[in-house]
């Protein structure tokens, strides 16, 4: 086996913001690749603008205008003299023109061919390669009459209750359960329209509709020497609005059994797509122990958020893994290389509002990461930073790793408590509730727990702790040596709150 | 001696006394005057009840607290000092973020029933409709399709 490829990346756009984008660049910069970030008009002071070897403007802060425009992401890489470009996730990254233009300017793009980002794209055709490679698929329906009444007759075949999906659909966007035959007309127009203005296709199939199902995925490594390996599962159940919360890795409550077959059906779906570079085969599984039983649901053609918990399980580097197949190298490492090593999770720290679920911006007053043994923290932001309303509310991947789940868990709630964010509200107090939970500790739980139990994980603080943050907050007030803040007598609405920010280091 | 200040958190208010590290709040309990201390960049609340750890931000005239991954925004103004809004009626009218107006589905002068959609905002990738709160009649527009609306700008108004 050739160690050194033909050809190595030396410099590399990456087309994506926030977190993910330092994150890629972290890897360049330990394989000594040059980094060139893109930034829109919003993201001109952002931290992975400012930590890139090279940035590039991209346009106004709207992703459609900037980081989803091919035409300026393209230029970008060209006008910085890059030789390759990674998606990341999201944006650009599942967008099978976006490959074709990469590859028709000369640039390497990180992930699979073209072909295969279409071919997995399609909901409906990936359903129909997985049926073919003998994986085994939710029951369901692809009507190739997409009227509402040929779509209406494909529910009442499906059966109730059932999932209206959009074929080009991801991220929950177009998806429409129906429990009464009452919504069935309802429900078809609005898993359209929204297909329609999310991904410009309102096509539409049906599943049969798996309640009370847990969600593993598996990862999935090929390369150009046709290699495929797997690297582990992860466990995605805790879930809302079909937004991951919680992720881990190996997934708990998994009979070896289950697992091995898990693991073989996603290689050999893999290697049925000729798959090339990091990818994940989602399934849900239905059932417990040797009995349980998994559905394809979708395959995603790039890097997954939550491939931190692989990395902290498997002590591989799977950006280095990307870029390095990327150039044409083999893969890095073998199957037998791949063995998991205690148990990882990561919480999703957004920017949001837990108990009115509305996404939230404004300023970080104060910023602070948990530190020690075990814990990782992706963030894309840094105190003094703004979380704008143009893009995802993500603010961080908190993850951390144990010796065992129970380890890691208690290392996240830890890690939770002692994570300060202020100057806008998020989700910290929610995770920990759901850490919490009886259910979670002993992993029965189902992709609808979230929503089920909504109301007691986002129960309003206890009066012991309100009267805490009170008599935290007249300390700190006092302590407040401006004196417009002691006399609160002037009106400060007019002036930035951030000028009148103290300094904290108590 | 020590400080007194007005603290408010929704519809929660207190009058705080601050006499070097003890705090003691009413209404509540005199007794339970709570000790609060800077512990590793932290602060630390003690009482009876327990202890809590966090930490605290202050911006003009808000005080941000963290404790428990809670986030409380406190106002330190007087009651009589803060801006007085309308009803429930009027904020349920106004965007709650940053967000842009995707959709009208009402015209000036239009009788709406309880839970009509009035209008979609769309914000961080999700779609927030405001709805009718009871039957009524739409009186006025303050909004276009495609508008970039802030947060407690009237969108309409409603009868």
């Amino acid at each position: 086996m050739d160690e050194a490829a033909d050809f190595m990346i030396r410099r590399i756009l990456i087309a994506n913001r926030g977190e993910i984008a330092r994150r890629i660049m972290r890897t360049c910069r330990a394989m000594g690749i040059e980094s060139v970030a893109i930034y829109s008009d919003a993201d001109a002071h952002a931290l992975h603008t400012r930590e890139a070897d090279f940035a590039e403007p991209v346009g106004p802060a709207p992703a459609s205008q900037s980081y989803l425009n091919i035409t300026q992401v393209i230029d970008a890489a060209r006008r910085a003299g890059a030789d390759a470009v990674h998606p990341g996730y999201g944006f650009l990254s599942e967008r099978g023109e976006f490959a074709d233009a990469c590859v028709e300017a000369g640039l390497t793009f990180v992930g699979p061919p073209a072909s295969v980002i279409r071919g997995m794209g399609s909901k409906t055709a990936a359903r129909a390669t997985m049926i073919a490679a003998g994986v085994p698929v939710v029951p369901g329906e692809t009507p190739a009459d997409q009227s509402p009444a040929a779509i209406a007759k494909a529910v009442r075949a499906v059966g109730l209750p059932a999932l209206l999906k959009a074929a080009a659909g991801g991220g929950g966007k177009g998806m429409r359960v129906i429990r009464e035959s009452s919504e069935v007309d309802d429900a078809i127009v609005a898993a359209r329209t929204e297909s329609e203005r999310a991904f410009g296709d309102g096509t539409l199939y049906v599943e049969r509709l798996i309640e009370h199902a847990r969600h593993i995925e598996v990862q999935i490594f090929g390369d150009t020497h046709g290699n495929v390996v797997h690297v582990l599962e992860r466990d995605c159940t805790l879930q809302r609005r079909h937004q991951k919360v919680i992720e881990e890795a190996p997934a708990p409550r998994l009979s070896p059994k289950v697992r091995a077959t898990l693991l073989d059906a996603a290689v050999a779906a893999a290697r049925a797509v000729g798959y090339v570079n990091a990818g994940t085969i989602e399934f849900i599984l239905e059932g417990d122990g040797d009995e349980a039983r998994f559905y394809f649901l979708e395959m995603n053609t790039r890097l997954q958020v939550e491939h931190p918990v692989t990395e902290a399980v498997t002590g591989l580097d799977l950006v280095r893994a990307q870029l390095l197949v990327a150039s044409g190298a083999p893969l890095p490492f073998t199957q037998a290389d791949v063995r998991a090593s205690g148990h990882a999770i990561e919480c999703r720290v957004y920017a949001e509002d837990a108990r009115r679920l509305l996404p939230q911006s404004g300023r970080l007053l104060m910023y602070r990461e948990p530190v020690g043994d075990g814990i990782r923290v992706d963030a894309g932001v840094a105190e003094g930073d703004t979380v704008t309303v143009h893009y995802d509310p993500l603010i961080a991947k908190l993850i951390t790793h144990g010796a065992t789940r129970d380890e890691a868990i208690d290392r996240m709630t830890s890690s939770l408590l002692s994570y300060d964010i202020l100057g806008l509200r998020h989700n910290i107090s929610f995770l920990l509730a759901l850490l919490r939970r009886e259910e979670v500790r002993d992993s029965r739980v189902h992709t609808r727990f979230i929503e089920e139990q909504l109301d007691a994980l986002a129960a309003p603080p206890d009066a012991g702790l309100v009267r805490a943050a009170a008599a935290i907050a007249a300390w700190a007030a006092t302590r407040q040596t401006s004196p417009v803040t002691l006399s609160g007598e002037d009106d400060l609405s007019a002036l930035d709150p951030w000028a009148l920010i103290k300094s904290v280091a108590w | 001696m020590g400080k007194r200040l007005h603290l408010t958190l929704g519809d929660d208010s207190w009058t705080a006394q601050v006499s070097a590290n003890t705090v003691t709040l009413e209404p509540g309990d005199e007794a339970a005057a709570i000790e609060v201390e800077p512990v590793a960049s932290r602060l630390r609340a003690r009482s009876p009840a327990g202890e809590k750890t966090g930490n605290a931000v202050v911006a003009g005239d808000s005080v941000w607290v963290t404790v428990e991954g809670e986030v409380f925004v406190f106002d330190t103004r007087r009651r009589s000092q803060q801006d007085r809004r309308g009803g429930r009626d009027q904020a349920a009218f106004t965007a709650p973020m940053p967000a842009t107006v995707v959709r009208i589905a009402v015209k000036a002068g239009q009788s709406v029933h309880a839970g009509d959609v009035l209008i979609s905002l769309e914000a961080m990738k999700m779609e927030l409709p405001i709805r009718a709160p009871r039957d009524g009649v739409v009186r006025a527009l303050h909004c276009r399709e495609g508008e970039l609306v802030q947060p407690d700008q009237s969108l309409l108004d409603f009868e």
